[in-house]
C-alpha cells in the first residue's frame, strides 16, 4: 500500500471491505483470499481480464453469492449478506452491464418498482420529487414520465443509477458501465462517478479499459486468476504497468498503422443503399473505398447500420442500390459463397452461433466456409486443425472439442484462423466486425497483432466496431456511421475523441461528411483532404 | 445448518462422456419398468414374472425373436424418419400420417403394376411408391416451413388424421381399387401380387424390410458424418445463423430433410403391406408405429446406427404386450406394453437433465480444501495468461 496520507478518512474503517475472501466453482478457483477496502470519497477501479474473478468478487459484495472463506465488513462490522436485496437494504447497491428495466413503465414506476418502503397505494408524485432531486444532484438528466422503452442506452443506465441511489445505496458498483456508451456519454458518467463520491459515497467502477480506469479513479485493484495482484493508488502507476499486472507480461496494445503506403483499391463501395421496413439500420449511400495494405475504421453506436454493412458486403443481404467491388469484380448481392470465392472474408460480430457452429468440433468450424467436396476429407481436416490449434496457440481439449465449450478468445482465434488465414492466397479483402468484443487483454493483442499482419500481408481490411478504442487502435483511417450514413471520414492520425464522438451521438454538421475522394493507386501522399474544423 | 438436498448442484457437463450417453436410455428403461411394476403389482399381478414372461416371448424363443424383428423393421424405419428431422430441429410429428400413405401408394402401385413386373423391379416398385408416398404427405408441411415458417408440428400432426381417415375409406368407406371385392360382409384391402412381396427368411416372418432399415440406417449414418451433405445439415441443425453465413440454402435443407424423413416413414408403410400384412390393412396399421418412431429416435439420441438396437428393444416390448394376453390363466392388460413404451420415454426425457448436467453434492469440508489449493496455487507465480474460464 502506498502513502495514503491524502485521504480524509483513511483511518475511518472502509464503508464495505472483503476480507481474505475465496469463492469455489467447481473446477474454478473464482476468488482466492481476496481482500479488497472499498473507502467513502473514493472512486475504486476494479481492473481485470475476463474470469480473473471480478465479477465474482463483485457478487459477492453485493450478496448474490456467499463466500467459501473469508468475511465482509461495514464500516468495521463484520455482516452477512444473504441476497441481494439484503444487499441492498444495507446500502449497497449495483448497475448491471445488462439493464434491469421494465420498458413498457415511466422513469419513476421503474425506480419505484420493488421498494418495499412503500405503501401498497404509493404516490408516484413523491417518488418522482426524489428523483427529480438525485437526478439533478449527481447531474444524471433524466425526464421521470418518459417510458423507458423509448430511452437511449444512456438514458437507461441513468435511470439503474438513480434507482440503486434512491434505495439508499453507499456503495455502489458499476459493472464495465462505459461499455454500451459513446466517449461523451462516458465523460458524463465519470462526473457523475466523481460527485458521488465526493458526496462521500463508495464508488467501484469494474471495468478492463485502461485509459478510463486512470482518468476516473483513485485507487485501483487489479485481479488475476482470482487473486488481486495490484492494489494502488492512481496516481502512483500508468496504464502500463497496469496491463502488466493484469496480464502477468507486458504486452503492447499501443496503436498500430500501416508502415507502407496502401496499394490499389481492393474493396469499393459505391452508393450502396439498403431501404429497411422499420426504419432502422438502414444505409444511405455508403461510398467507400479500402485499399490493398490499409485498414479503415468504421465507428458508430451499436444498432446504426453496422451489421447491415457488414452483411450487405458479405452477401448475406441484397443491397437496393450501389455496387460492392473487390478487385473490380462486381459482387452486389451474390451469394456468400460467391463473394467468398472472389476474395472476401468475412468475421462476423456474433462468433459463436453465426461464425462458429456451438456444437460442432475445431475440425468442423474450421471448414465453414471452405468448399468441401462430397465426402469429407476428415484425415485432412484434423490435421489442418491439429496444425490450427498449435499455430494460433488455441487453448482447447483437441480438434474434436466443440467450440462451444471454450472460451470466447479461443473461439474467436478458430474464427480467425479460418477466416484470416490468407496462404491459400485467394483472400483479399476482410470484413472484420468487433474481432476483440469480450477478449481478455492477452487474447486482443494476439487479435490486432493478427489483423496488423494481413495488413502487411496486402489486405484490405473493414474494421466494424462499436468499441471506439477498438477501432482507433488499428485503423489508418475512420469513418463514423450514424443512422446508416457516413457522416465524417479522418486520417487516423487526425482523428480526435471528440470529433468523432459528436459524429458518432449524430451531431455532425453537413459539411463533416465529404464524399469518398477519388484517388489513384499511386495517388501521392496518403493524405485525404480533411474537413474543416 | 442446510440439509443434504439443500447442497445439491446441478453443474453443467461441458462435453457428455459415452458412458453417460449409454447410461442414461439404460437407467430409463429400468426406471420405466419399475415404474410398471408398481401397476402390475396394484392390479394383483407379479411384475418379475411379467416381466420374466415379456422377455422369454420377445427375445428368448425363435418365434418370439422373429416376431420382435417384424415389429422392429417399421419401427426402425420410423425411428429414421424422426431421428433425421429432429436432430436437425425439424419436428415432423406426421410419420404416421406419411406411414399409412406410404402404405397406400405401396398397395396401389403393387396392385396396379405388380402383375407386369418381376424379381427386384417388382420390389423396388413397391419401395419406392411408399417412400413417395411418404414424401409427397411431408411436401406440404415442408413448403410451408420453408417459405413461410409455419410450424411444421402442427402442420405434420394434423395431417395425420387426414391420412387416418383416407386409408379407412379407401377400404371401409367405398368400393375402391384397394378393397377387396370379395369382401362383401367385412371389407378388407385387396391382396398384393405375390411378386410385390418382400422375400422372407426361411418360413419366419422376418422379411426384407428389416435389411432395408439396417441398410437405411447405416446410409444415413454415413450420409450424416462423412458427406458434405450432412455436414451442412448438421451446421444448419446447431446454428441457422451460421448457415446462412456459411450460404448455406436453408430452405432447401428444411425441405430436403423433411421430405427424406416423410420417405423413410413412408416406406415404413410399404414394408408393412408388402412384408407383414400383403394388403392395404387400415387396422393392422393404426398401431401408433409412426409416433413410436419418435420415442425410438429420442431414445437413440438421434443417432441413426443407435435407432437400431433402440427399434429392436421396444419392437420386443410391442410385441409381448398382446403376446401376454393369449396366456392362459394370466390376465395381463395389453396395455402395459403402451404404458411402458410411455413411461421409457418420459423417463429418457427426464434422463436428458443428466446428460447435460451433473448433480453434486457440496460438502463444506471439500469447499475449505480447495479453497486452500486455491491458495497456495494462485500464489505462485504462472507463466502465461492462464484459463479464460469465466465464472
Amino acid at each position: 500500500m502506498s502513502d495514503m496520507s491524502d485521504i480524509p478518512d483513511a483511518t475511518a474503517p472502509p464503508a464495505l471491505e472483503a476480507v481474505g475472501v475465496t469463492k469455489v466453482f467447481p473446477g474454478v478457483i473464482a476468488n482466492a483470499g481476496v481482500d479488497l477496502a472499498l473507502r467513502r470519497g473514493e472512486v475504486h477501479a476494479l481492473l481485470g481480464e475476463n474470469g480473473a474473478g471480478k465479477s465474482t468478487l463483485a457478487s459477492i459484495l453485493t450478496g448474490l453469492y456467499r463466500p467459501d472463506a473469508g468475511e465482509l465488513r461495514m464500516d468495521g462490522a463484520p455482516v452477512t449478506l444473504k441476497t441481494p436485496r439484503d444487499g441492498l437494504e444495507r446500502g449497497i447497491g449495483m448497475v448491471h452491464q445488462h439493464f434491469r428495466l421494465v420498458e413498457r413503465f415511466t422513469v419513476t414506476e421503474n425506480i419505484a418498482l420493488g421498494d418495499k418502503r412503500l405503501p401498497w397505494r404509493w404516490s408516484a408524485a413523491k417518488v418522482r420529487t426524489e428523483v427529480e432531486q438525485l437526478a439533478g444532484r449527481y447531474r444524471l438528466p433524466i425526464d421521470p414520465d418518459a417510458i423507458v422503452g423509448e430511452l437511449s442506452v444512456g438514458e437507461r443506465q441513468r435511470v439503474e443509477i438513480v434507482k440503486v441511489l434512491y434505495r439508499g445505496a453507499e456503495v455502489l458498483l458499476l459493472d464495465e458501465p462505459t461499455a454500451v456508451l459513446t466517449p461523451q456519454e462516458a465523460d458524463a458518467l465519470f462526473v457523475t462517478m466523481r460527485a458521488l463520491a465526493d458526496d462521500g459515497r463508495a464508488v467501484v467502477f469494474i471495468s478492463h479499459k485502461l485509459r478510463e480506469v486512470m482518468a476516473v479513479s483513485d485507487v485501483v485493484t487489479v485481479m488475476r486468476d482470482g487473486a488481486v495482484v495490484d492494489d494502488v493508488r492512481t496516481a502512483d502507476t500508468d496504464p502500463e504497468a497496469l496491463a502488466r499486472a493484469m496480464v502477468g507480461r507486458s504486452v503492447d496494445l499501443s496503436t498500430r498503422w500501416a508502415r507502407s503506403a496502401p496499394g490499389e483499391p481492393v474493396l469499393k463501395l459505391a452508393g450502396l443503399r439498403l431501404d429497411a421496413v422499420d426504419g432502422r439500420g438502414r444505409l444511405e449511400d455508403i461510398d467507400l473505398e479500402v485499399r490493398a495494405g490499409e485498414i479503415v475504421g468504421v465507428a458508430g453506436v451499436a444498432g446504426n447500420g453496422q451489421r447491415e454493412l457488414a452483411e450487405t458486403i458479405a452477401g448475406l443481404r441484397r443491397p437496393d442500390g450501389g455496387t460492392v467491388q473487390v478487385l473490380h469484380r462486381d459482387i452486389t448481392g451474390v451469394r456468400p459463397s460467391q463473394a467468398r470465392m472472389a476474395g472476401l472474408a468475412y468475421v462476423p460480430e456474433d462468433r459463436l452461433g453465426t461464425g462458429l457452429a456451438p456444437s460442432l468440433s475445431v475440425t468442423e468450424n474450421l471448414q465453414l466456409t471452405r468448399s468441401l467436396p462430397f465426402l469429407i476429407d476428415r484425415r485432412g481436416g484434423l490435421a489442418h486443425a491439429t496444425e490450427v490449434i498449435e499455430r494460433f496457440d488455441v487453448r482447447t481439449t483437441g480438434p474434436g472439442a466443440a467450440v462451444g465449450t471454450m472460451s470466447g478468445g479461443n473461439a474467436q482465434k478458430v474464427l480467425l484462423a479460418r477466416e484470416l488465414d490468407v496462404r491459400d492466397g485467394l483472400t483479399r479483402a476482410i470484413v472484420v466486425a468487433a474481432p476483440t468484443r469480450g477478449l481478455d487483454v492477452g487474447a486482443t493483442e494476439f487479435v490486432r497483432d493478427l489483423l496488423d499482419a494481413r495488413r502487411a500481408d496486402g489486405c484490405a481490411i473493414l474494421l466494424i466496431s462499436e468499441d471506439l478504442d477498438e477501432v482507433r487502435a488499428l485503423s489508418d483511417r475512420i469513418v463514423v456511421l450514424s443512422e446508416g450514413r457516413i457522416v465524417l471520414r479522418r486520417e487516423a492520425a487526425d482523428a480526435e475523441v471528440t470529433e468523432l464522438g459528436l459524429a458518432m451521438a449524430g451531431q455532425a454538421t453537413p459539411n463533416d461528411a465529404p464524399d469518398e475522394p477519388s484517388q489513384g493507386p499511386s495517388g501521392g501522399p496518403y493524405h485525404e483532404p480533411g474537413g474543416p474544423r | 445448518m442446510t440439509s443434504w438436498f439443500g447442497r445439491l448442484r446441478l453443474e453443467k457437463r461441458n462435453a457428455p462422456g459415452t458412458g453417460v450417453l449409454l447410461l442414461v436410455p439404460l437407467v430409463s428403461v429400468v426406471a420405466a419398468l419399475l415404474f410398471g411394476a408398481v401397476f402390475l403389482s396394484l392390479i394383483g399381478l407379479a411384475p418379475v414374472a411379467v416381466y420374466r414372461e415379456m422377455l422369454r416371448v420377445s427375445y428368448t424363443t425363435g418365434y418370439g425373436i422373429a416376431d420382435t424383428l417384424v415389429s422392429a423393421t417399421p419401427l426402425i424405419l420410423t425411428g429414421l424418419a424422426a431421428a433425421i428431422a429432429f436432430r436437425f430441429k425439424l419436428y415432423n410429428i406426421g410419420g404416421e400420417g406419411q406411414l399409412y400413405v406410404g402404405a397406400i401408394a405401396a398397395s396401389g402401385a403393387a396392385l396396379a403394376f405388380g402383375d407386369r413386373l418381376t424379381g427386384p423391379a417388382a420390389i423396388l416398385l413397391v419401395i419406392v411408391a411408399g417412400a413417395l408416398g411418404g414424401a409427397v404427405w411431408i411436401a406440404v408441411p415442408a413448403l410451408a416451413k420453408a417459405w413461410l415458417g409455419t410450424s411444421e408440428i402442427i402442420t405434420s400432426l394434423l395431417l395425420n388424421y387426414v391420412a387416418l381417415f383416407l386409408m379407412q375409406y379407401l377400404i371401409f368407406g367405398a368400393r375402391t381399387f384397394w378393397r377387396d371385392p370379395e369382401s362383401a360382409t367385412f371389407p378388407q384391402g385387396a391382396r398384393i401380387p405375390d411378386a410385390t412381396r418382400l422375400p422372407t427368411l426361411g418360413t419366419t416372418r422376418v422379411n426384407l424390410g428389416l435389411v432395408v432399415a439396417v441398410l437405411a440406417a447405416v446410409v444415413l449414418y454415413l450420409l450424416l458424418t462423412r458427406t458434405r451433405i450432412g455436414y451442412r445439415w448438421r451446421v444448419f441443425g446447431d446454428a441457422p445463423a451460421a448457415a446462412r453465413y456459411a450460404g448455406i440454402p436453408s430452405r432447401q435443407v428444411i425441405v430436403v430433410v423433411l421430405l427424406l424423413s416423410g420417405a423413410l416413414a413412408g416406406l415404413a408403410g410399404a414394408t408393412e403391406v408388402a412384408g407383414r400384412a400383403g394388403r392395404l390393412d387400415p387396422t393392422g396399421l393404426a398401431l401408433n408405429i409412426g409416433y413410436n418412431g419418435i420415442i425410438v429416435a429420442a431414445l437413440a439420441r438421434y443417432n441413426p446406427l443407435a435407432v437400431i438396437p433402440v427399434g429392436l428393444l421396444l419392437g420386443g416390448v410391442l410385441n409381448a404386450g398382446p403376446a401376454l394376453q393369449t396366456l392362459p390363466g394370466a390376465r395381463v392388460p395389453v396395455a402395459i406394453s403402451t404404458m411402458l413404451t410411455g413411461a421409457i420415454l418420459l423417463f429418457a426425457l427426464a434422463g436428458e437433465l443428466f446428460v447435460r448436467y451433473r448433480i453434486r453434492m457440496r460438502d463444506p469440508a471439500d469447499v475449505e480444501e480447495l479453497a486452500e489449493q486455491a491458495t497456495t496455487a494462485v500464489a505462485s507465480p504462472r507463466a502465461g495468461t492462464g484459463p479464460e474460464a469465466e465464472a
